[in-house]
């Protein structure tokens, strides 16, 4: 109103007062955050149709409750169980450029990827990246999340994980803290380091890694190394046991006579390995293969 | 004057055999680029849908026109590359790779990766380089590699010697980024095995630039190669100069090796198998035989593209995988066909 | 007075580090046949390449009939046409095609064949009587007829000049008879041939006799004078006689069993 009161005393002013009046109530309302790539992303709102190609940034979406503006999730996605009605767009580095088009999504969420993104961004979606790679991290997830969707759910939702994580921390018996731990992530042998996620979960528990932290976060290991630092317990998951049963020397370290090893199942692998909101479950599998396996120091 | 060990060969006539293949590989060509329009996750709707559905009409535009047509660009580079080596090197058996662009593709993409990782700046030169640059930089680069360690085209033999070490060599290098840095095997793969789901119209503009380019200049040259499946000696004697010819070539075959590898990928056979294929349909100088392979490469890839995004749709399979079990099969029956034609292969 | 079509002047040709033509001078007269005979591994290949252009020397190599230009680089190849032996490869060309190759330093590397190229291909074929199976590829033909075919791509190129390495390989007597009208009537048009051979017979059909051994020039001389019969005879280290047979001279064969 006011702008047309101004604008008729001037004719030559009309427009563009027109024109800053629409910027300013369009300024107003939209929003823009910086994404991991650095990358400025700008929303007039918060997202409804939702594209997620990582795991667990699907479950972070779930964990805030925008579970229901999710159309499109990647194919290893399958937490919460609602997901697996959601369309399935392909793998989180082969995803299906042209489904993840057809679902008409006004975000789609994914890891550092420059290829998918770049695509992406041609055909017009908007992009958002969030790379987790330690704890912290997820906060600094569910942080953006909360910007995104003008929320603040993240304070409560990482407390419950912190929580979580710190009743798996006390479920430890004394007698096992200071234990060493080697976590096998795949076949290779791959392991994950102290200062990986995984890493700063087994630390938190109050047990030792075979792993140095100068190796780096997910370093492929001599077998040999392995079987000379003679870990107290092993993690693996359950499909790469019979592996590991092969390699030469393996059979005669403490933790394989003693049957210290502990496997996890593909559901229990899937919450141990994602860097999300499930990293409290996560602690409880690890503590609860701790306590079972009663290794004492 | 006719000897008993002639086989009973259709009489080719030239001028209509090989410009009706090319009609044939052409006509082919488009009737699979129209139907690439209409394959992919959401199916033929999307056609139907396409004259109102805003959204239905960018997948068509930009998303499965361009792809399909640079599935067979692509296959067209590869065709002219296969044709390109074969003559070059006087061997049916050679491969467009073999001067080591392969692995220098594989190397240059495991170095962005490492260097860079899977997300670098936004803002840098590298990020808008790109995977597909730093393949095309890799295929380039090794091939000079492999010049360099030659010293110059005059012998054929040190020549794909060099093209050995340094595919073996890169290839050690490659795998040692890998063990570094595992993290980037499944984005490399993944690049390698070979998809058309990145293909934009500009790498459409490019492909079918650098296409023209090798393709002319190829052509001029064509008599050369010509004069070569004679020996080397003869074609000196009449009047070719040897080493520019082949660094020209070589060069062409670098240039379109690597504009296929950035764009598509690592796609196994289709340059070997092409110009075979297209030998073992009609006889020609390599005027015909160079546009030829090239038409028919095109064809296999496009078909192969094709089949790989509808068999499992809305899934996609990896490309390379098709070329590389259609190619095996192919050559498999080559193989025992001519042993039964011949006494030896 | 005939004048000479090529003259080596101090040549020095080496394999690796082995010397194979040591200190040659040598002058072939033209508008005449030429054959240069010698035991096995003296060389004769090497010199021919020589000729031709194909291999570094040290020393002089002059073509006193041609312009200067003419003898070098895209020229030359139109003056000086050359055959190797056993050349293997363009199995899947026609011999049309192949034929039409020696017409490349008439024609460039981009224009289409002229009405002259046909035309001269078209006769070089038919020399080689090889005009009738020309759309056969080299692959589907038996090792005369692809030599029939060769030849013909390098009568095809209408050089002053023809060096020719063991033509005769795989030829039936009927088509050596053939060669040997061919090259006749190649000197009648006033070119120059020279070839390597190793049927004696044959190369004393021609007018001179060069002899080589070790890499060096042993004789030279002319087919019927007997001082050649003699040198080529002693070169052979007399395992063969040279006869007059019919108004021919031929060579025959020395056998131990006849002593």
């Amino acid at each position: 109103m006011i702008a047309l009161f101004i604008s008729l005393l001037n004719r030559n002013l009309f427009l563009p007062i027109l024109l800053l009046s629409y910027a300013y109530t369009g300024f107003a309302s939209s929003y823009e955050l910086v994404d991991d790539r650095g990358v400025s992303v700008s929303f007039a709102s918060p997202p409804t149709r939702i594209v997620s190609t990582l795991p667990s940034l699907t479950e972070a979406v779930c964990a805030m409750g925008h579970c229901g503006s999710l159309v499109g999730v990647d194919t290893n996605s399958n937490y919460p169980s609602a997901v697996n009605s959601i369309k399935h767009i392909g793998g989180g580095l082969t995803p299906n450029i042209e489904l993840i088009v057809s679902l008409k999504p006004d975000l789609v969420l994914m890891s550092k990827n420059e290829r998918i993104s770049q695509r992406l961004e041609q055909l017009g979606l908007k992009v958002f990246v969030l790379e987790s790679v330690r704890h912290r991290d997820v906060l600094r997830t569910l942080e953006k999340l909360d910007a995104i969707f003008k929320t603040n759910d993240a304070q409560r939702v990482w407390l419950s994980v912190e929580n979580e994580i710190s009743k798996a921390t006390n479920s430890v018996p004394e007698s096992s803290k200071k234990i060493r731990i080697y976590f096998e992530v795949s076949t290779g042998p791959y392991a994950a380091g102290p200062n990986s996620f995984i890493g700063e979960t087994l630390t938190r528990l109050g047990v030792d890694n075979i792993v140095p932290t100068n190796l780096g976060d997910f370093p492929k290991l001599n077998p040999e190394f392995v079987v000379k630092a003679d870990p107290d317990l092993i993690v693996i998951s359950d499909n790469n046991l019979v592996d590991l049963l092969k390699r030469p020397g393996w059979q005669e370290m403490t933790a394989i006579r003693e049957n210290r090893v502990c496997t996890l199942t593909k559901e229990q692998s899937d919450t141990v390995v994602r860097p999300g909101t499930r990293m409290g479950e996560g602690a409880r599998i690890i503590a609860q293969c701790i306590t079972s396996k009663g290794v004492h120091h | 004057m006719k000897s008993g060990k002639h086989l009973e060969s259709p009489l080719v006539v030239k001028g209509t055999s090989k410009s009706t293949l090319a009609l044939i590989l052409a006509s082919f060509a488009f009737a699979g680029l129209a139907l690439g329009a209409g394959i992919g996750s959401t199916g033929f709707e999307s056609l139907f849908n396409a004259v109102d559905d805003p959204i239905a009409l960018q997948i068509i535009m930009d998303i499965r026109l361009p792809r399909t047509l640079g599935a067979w660009l692509a296959g067209l580079l590869l065709g002219l590359s296969g044709a390109l080596a074969q003559g070059l090197f006087r061997n049916p058996l050679a491969d467009p790779y073999l001067l080591g662009s392969a692995s220098g593709a594989s190397l240059g993409v495991a170095a962005m990766l490492l260097l860079f990782g899977a997300g670098a700046d936004v803002s840098s030169f590298v990020f808008k380089l790109g995977l597909s640059g730093a393949a095309f930089l890799g295929a380039i680069l090794a091939v000079s590699l492999t010049l360099m360690l030659s010293r110059g085209v005059q012998h054929t033999m040190r020549l794909l010697l060099a093209g050995i070490i340094v595919s073996v060599v890169l290839g050690a290098l490659t795998s040692l980024s890998t063990l570094l840095e595992p993290q980037i095997i499944q984005t490399m793969q993944s690049f390698l095995l070979g998809t058309t789901s990145f293909m934009n119209w500009s790498s459409v503009l490019l492909m079918g630039t650098v296409w023209s380019i090798c393709l002319a200049f190829t052509w001029t040259l064509s008599r050369a190669l010509d004069a070569l499946s004679l020996g080397e000696a003869t074609a000196i004697s009449l009047g070719l100069n040897l080493a520019p010819v082949r660094a020209g070539l070589i060069g062409a075959l670098a240039l379109a090796i690597g504009a296929a590898v950035a764009q598509s990928g690592l796609i196994a056979f289709v340059g070997l198998a092409a110009p075979h294929l297209v030998r073992s349909l009609v006889k020609v100088t390599h005027d015909w035989l160079i546009l030829l392979s090239s038409l028919m490469g095109g064809l296999l890839l496009l078909t192969a593209d094709l089949l790989a995004r509808w068999l499992s749709a809305p899934e996609e399979l990896p490309v390379g995988l098709f070329t590389a079990v259609l190619g095996g099969i192919y050559l498999l029956k080559l193989m025992y066909t001519r042993n039964m034609n011949r006494e030896s292969i | 007075m005939t004048l000479t079509a090529i003259r080596l002047k101090n040549v020095n040709a080496t394999l690796g580090s082995r010397p194979v033509l040591q200190d040659i001078n040598l002058e072939f007269k033209s508008g005449q046949w030429t054959n240069i005979i010698g035991p096995n591994g003296a060389g004769k290949s090497t010199l021919l390449k020589v000729l031709a252009g194909l291999i570094t020397f040290k020393g002089e190599v002059a073509f006193p009939t041609l312009k200067d230009f003419e003898s070098k680089g895209k020229n030359k190849a139109r003056h000086i046409a050359w055959l190797g032996q056993n050349e293997i490869g363009a199995d899947d060309l026609s011999v049309y095609d192949v034929a039409m190759l020696g017409r490349i330093p008439h024609q460039g590397w981009i224009n289409a064949p002229s009405a002259h190229d046909t035309y001269a291909v078209e006769k070089a074929l038919k020399k080689t009587q090889a005009w009738d199976w020309r759309m056969r590829s080299l692959a589907e033909l038996s090792g005369g007829e692809r030599q029939r075919a060769l030849l013909a791509r390098a009568i095809a190129v209408e050089a002053d000049i023809l060096l020719m390495d063991e033509p005769l390989a795989n030829l039936d007597p009927p088509h050596q008879a053939d060669w040997l009208d061919i090259v006749k009537s190649l000197i009648s048009e006033g070119k120059t041939v020279i070839s390597v051979l190793h049927e004696v017979s044959m190369a004393l059909m021609g007018d001179e006799i060069i002899l080589l051994n070790c890499g060096q020039i042993t004789h030279q001389g002319h087919s019927s004078d007997p001082k050649t019969h003699r040198a080529i005879e002693q070169v052979f280290e007399h395992r063969i006689q040279i006869e007059r047979i019919k108004n021919r001279w031929v060579s025959l064969p020395n056998l131990n069993s006849d002593h």
